[in-house]
């Protein structure tokens, strides 16, 4: 039984971060139809700008979340500029690899400037933790827990109150009635990938006090990423809140349970079981 | 005898009826009619016939075998194929490339299929563009690119969805007469079609279909006269 | 003209286009006559594996229009295929008796005893079986989705191939990997044809490869299947109302894929001798796969080929730190200084970074690839002067 809610808590703890990157890439691809390959890379972008930020201004992780969040979001606005607008029309399989292009340059930049180097980011309360009647919960796991509700709450009553939220919530529902309406679809696109890179970047930040940072470590996220997006149905915010927290539970009982070896494998057999059983996911419309 | 038998064929998507209860017949040779108003459900009827999903009731019977649930590739080689309304060329192939890749369903030399596919581009008139692209063709090329990729899958029975929609007047005659040249071959012919006029000159019998009903069905003049038809086409309008 | 009709169109290859393709062969014949240098004969065969690899990708990829991002699985199977029987092969007295204890309750242990049976090089034929059984299972689940959910399909089945392989130390000495330093003969029959002590065999198998897998496509192309395989791409409903059997041809093309793929793996294992999951199976090797066709060409014959030429030495260049080395040898940049420090340390690491760059320029100013491109220019140079 302890066993069993102590894999419950952590589960839903890293679940919530989980999450945070599943909404950004659900926002992306909602607005745009395009499926970020680079959003791993992005969210390490985030892990070594909160190093850095803490490293050489002794900026506490988690406050440096309030410097990352704008910072990132300006850097997603440049990518979709630059590059993801130019291919919006495009074949959906020529989006996928230049998103994967730009995944490449990010972290070979990131190894080119700062080698392939494990750099471990210690604060005080790293590998501290609270008990609770026979429980014990990482620190800094529940700590980035709070700031990951708060955000997501802020983001959900950005997307219904505000009427940008609502202008890009129409762009997600259908470009062209969108634009007809007189919403201006270029400039939802941009702020939907900025707020998708930032969402990353925060989760990259919030993870970084308890994971090794290095350039490669965004793919194992991207396909997390893919799968949390997938369950919850691609473009649902909701749905990627909730797919984020069943990854994080699935993830820690089946290492409680079966093997954390084969934990990974029993999250993709369930990604590829939505896929053939609801493609359109836990909370998504079907689109045929 | 009738080559397809539709008998109370209807298809739901999710509970909603897009075509409810319709039966009719084809009979070997002859050019049927079908129109009726935007939504009337007359595309897909198409696509349950040709097998792009199944219908949710009713039955299919084509050369006297029923043919519910087979896939579309498998209702080509029983010889029925379908055009489509929005046109769908292998754009980066080139014209006489797309009708072989209808000929190939018959044979499986190369050489064949492109005698077979010449001799169709031949009779849709597109001789000159043989070796052009087909994504690069303008409108009234495509639509009969599209008559002869069906004709080389040698048909016994052809679905016409909409095969002179966006056309002008002169190509819009092309088509008629490639209808009526492709009735001499003893082909049957399902049309569906919006332009009133045409339809009436070529079809032996039409089928009208509103709100996924069959509203009518008759020659060509008693459809016409018909006061549920002509109310359904005013109230439409 | 379509670029299309170029290959497909003709009765024959033309003439030009052909002499051409056999002076190149009888060149790269030659080559090993000529050139001693053991580093430009490693290229060589560099080359001729991502030839081979985009060739094979090119299939399903380039003429059926499915772009699977999983081919390291294939790649995989070949490699642990023939690396697992020709390392049981030479497994000692100790070993095997070691391995018939573990064998009582060992499913995995049995299967690696069994290995130690078969000839050696009959792993290459092993790996092809595991690459098609492979293939059919991840068709019939992957091949229901169409467009961005078939890429994370193919994706994800990689994934756990991979993940099983690291995990199933038994049979495949998980993230350790294998490792061989001897290669057993190749005979046929009593007949020793190599005993693979230069890169001389290495580069004439990769040859032979190369030739095998152009020769495929180009039968492929020139087939009622080839026709099948790209009306797909183009339409797949109005391929199937042409009566067309979806299944039957995606399945097809990505059997045959895999195969040819699983042989570039095979290739690779015997000529570097060691495997892991991480170079073998990962998921940046499938995008690399991917990029060699994307970059040279897609469903054309030669696109790989020029894909393979425009990579494999920029990386190379990148990989080997020819820039940063000749730099410092020619007293450009101090070898102490940070930025030498940073030329002879980090740059070799980033090699990947060119595939980056490259994708990116192709997806945005070269949608048809580096073939495509140059194609159109001529035929622009061309309008121009007529």
């Amino acid at each position: 039984m302890i066993l069993f809610l102590q894999s419950l808590i952590s589960g839903v703890l890293i679940g919530g971060v989980y999450a945070l990157i599943g909404i950004g890439l659900t926002i992306i691809f909602g607005v745009m139809r395009v499926i970020n390959f680079a959003h791993g890379e992005i969210m390490m972008i985030g892990m070594y700008m909160t190093y850095f930020l803490f490293t050489l201004f002794g900026i506490d992780p988690f406050v440096s979340v309030l410097i990352t969040i704008p910072l990132m979001f300006a850097f997603g606005a440049l990518l979709q500029k630059l590059f993801i607008n130019r291919v919006l029309g495009a074949l959906p399989q020529n989006q996928i690899l230049l998103t994967i292009g730009l995944g490449l340059i990010l972290s070979n930049s990131m190894m080119l400037a700062f080698t392939s180097d494990y750099k471990i980011l210690t604060t005080s309360y790293s590998s501290s933790s609270y008990r609770l009647a026979g429980l014990s919960v990482s620190k800094p796991l529940a700590i980035s827990f709070l700031i990951t509700v708060v955000i997501t709450a802020l983001l959900y009553w950005f997307l219904k109150k505000t009427d940008t939220g609502q202008a890009i919530r129409a762009t997600a529902q259908d470009r062209e009635a969108a634009q007809l309406m007189g919403i201006n679809v270029k400039r939802m696109s941009i702020l939907a990938f900025g707020i998708g890179a930032s969402m990353a970047g925060t989760a990259g930040a919030l993870i970084s006090p308890t994971y090794y940072i290095f350039p490669q470590v965004g793919s194992a996220f991207t396909l997390k990423a893919f799968v949390i997006t997938v369950l919850g149905g691609m473009g649902s915010v909701v749905g990627a809140t909730l797919g984020g927290v069943i990854i994080g539970v699935v993830e820690s009982m089946s290492a409680a349970y079966i093997s954390s070896e084969w934990k990974d494998v029993v999250v993709f057999a369930i990604f590829l079981l939505v896929l053939l059983v609801k493609p359109s996911g836990l909370m998504g419309t079907s689109r045929t | 005898m009738a080559i397809l038998e539709i008998k109370h064929v209807s298809k739901f998507f999710g509970g909603l009826a897009a075509v409810s209860d319709v039966s009719f017949q084809l009979e070997q040779g002859m050019i049927m009619g079908l129109i009726g108003p935007n939504g009337a459900g007359k595309t897909t009827l198409f696509n349950c016939i040709t097998g792009y999903y199944p219908p949710s009731r009713g039955e299919i019977m084509f050369n006297g075998r029923t043919i519910n649930g087979l896939h579309p590739d498998v209702v080509c080689k029983r010889g029925m194929v379908r055009t489509w309304q929005k046109v769908r060329p292998l754009a980066k192939m080139s014209v006489v490339d797309n009708v072989m890749v209808g000929a190939l369903c018959r044979t499986n030399s190369l050489k064949k299929a492109r005698e077979m596919a010449m001799e169709q581009v031949k009779v849709v008139r597109l001789e000159h563009r043989a070796d052009f692209p087909a994504g690069g063709l303008p409108i009234g090329e495509r639509k009969k690119l599209e008559v002869a990729r069906v004709l080389a899958t040698q048909p016994r029975l052809l679905l016409l969805d909409e095969v002179m929609g966006g056309l002008n007047p002169s190509e819009s005659e092309e088509i008629i007469q490639l209808i009526l040249d492709i009735r001499k071959l003893g082909i049957t012919q399902m049309v569906i079609e919006h332009d009133m006029k045409a339809i009436m000159r070529i079809s032996d019998r039409v089928v009208v279909l509103c709100s996924g009903e069959k509203l009518a069905e008759g020659a060509p003049q008693e459809i016409v006269n018909n006061p549920e038809v002509i109310t359904a086409y005013l109230g439409s309008e | 003209m379509n670029r299309f009709s170029i290959f497909i169109n003709r009765r024959g290859a033309s003439p030009v286009a052909l002499i051409a393709f056999i002076v190149i062969v009888c060149l790269l014949i030659a080559f090993p006559v000529y050139v001693g240098s053991p580093y430009a004969r490693h290229i060589m065969i560099l080359l001729f594996l991502s030839i081979i690899m985009g060739e094979s990708w090119n299939i399903v990829g380039g003429y059926a229009g499915q772009y699977s991002v999983g081919h390291a699985a294939y790649f995989g199977a070949g490699a642990y295929g023939t690396m697992i029987v020709i390392n049981a092969s030479q497994f000692d007295a100790d070993k095997l008796s070691e391995l018939q204890e573990l064998a009582k309750d060992s499913r995995l242990s049995s299967l690696l005893l069994s290995a130690h049976d078969l000839p050696p090089w009959s792993g290459i034929i092993v790996g092809m079986i595991a690459a098609l059984i492979l293939s059919l299972i991840i068709g019939s689940i992957c091949f229901r989705l169409r467009g961005p959910y078939f890429v994370l399909a193919s994706i994800a089945v990689a994934e756990i191939v991979r993940l099983t392989v690291l995990n199933l130390p038994d049979l495949t000495q998980g993230a350790e990997g294998i490792l061989i330093s001897t290669l057993p003969p190749f005979t046929i029959g009593s007949t020793v044809i190599t005993t693979f002590n230069s890169k001389i065999p290495f580069y004439y198998t990769g040859l032979m490869l190369v030739l095998i897998t152009i020769l495929v496509t180009w039968l492929v192309q020139n087939s009622k299947a080839g026709y099948f395989f790209q009306a797909i791409r183009e339409d797949q409903d109005a391929a199937h109302s042409l009566g067309i059997s979806l299944t039957f041809y995606k399945n097809s093309a990505l059997a045959l894929s895999a195969v040819l793929t699983s042989l570039a793996g095979s290739f690779y294992a015997i000529y570097i001798k060691f495997i892991d999951p991480t170079t073998v199976l990962s998921l940046d090797l499938s995008v690399q796969i991917v990029l060699i066709s994307i970059i040279g060409g897609i469903g054309t014959i030669f696109g790989p080929v020029v894909g393979a030429v425009v990579l494999v030495p920029l990386a190379e260049v990148l990989r080997s730190n020819l820039i940063g080395e000749s730099l410092i040898s020619s007293g450009m940049v101090n070898a102490d200084s940070a930025f030498g420090n940073f030329l002879t340390e980090n740059l070799s690491h980033a090699h990947v970074l060119i595939y980056g760059i490259l994708v990116v320029v192709v997806i945005l100013f070269m949608p048809d690839g580096v073939l495509g491109f140059f194609k159109a220019l001529l035929a622009k140079k061309r309008k121009e002067a007529a």
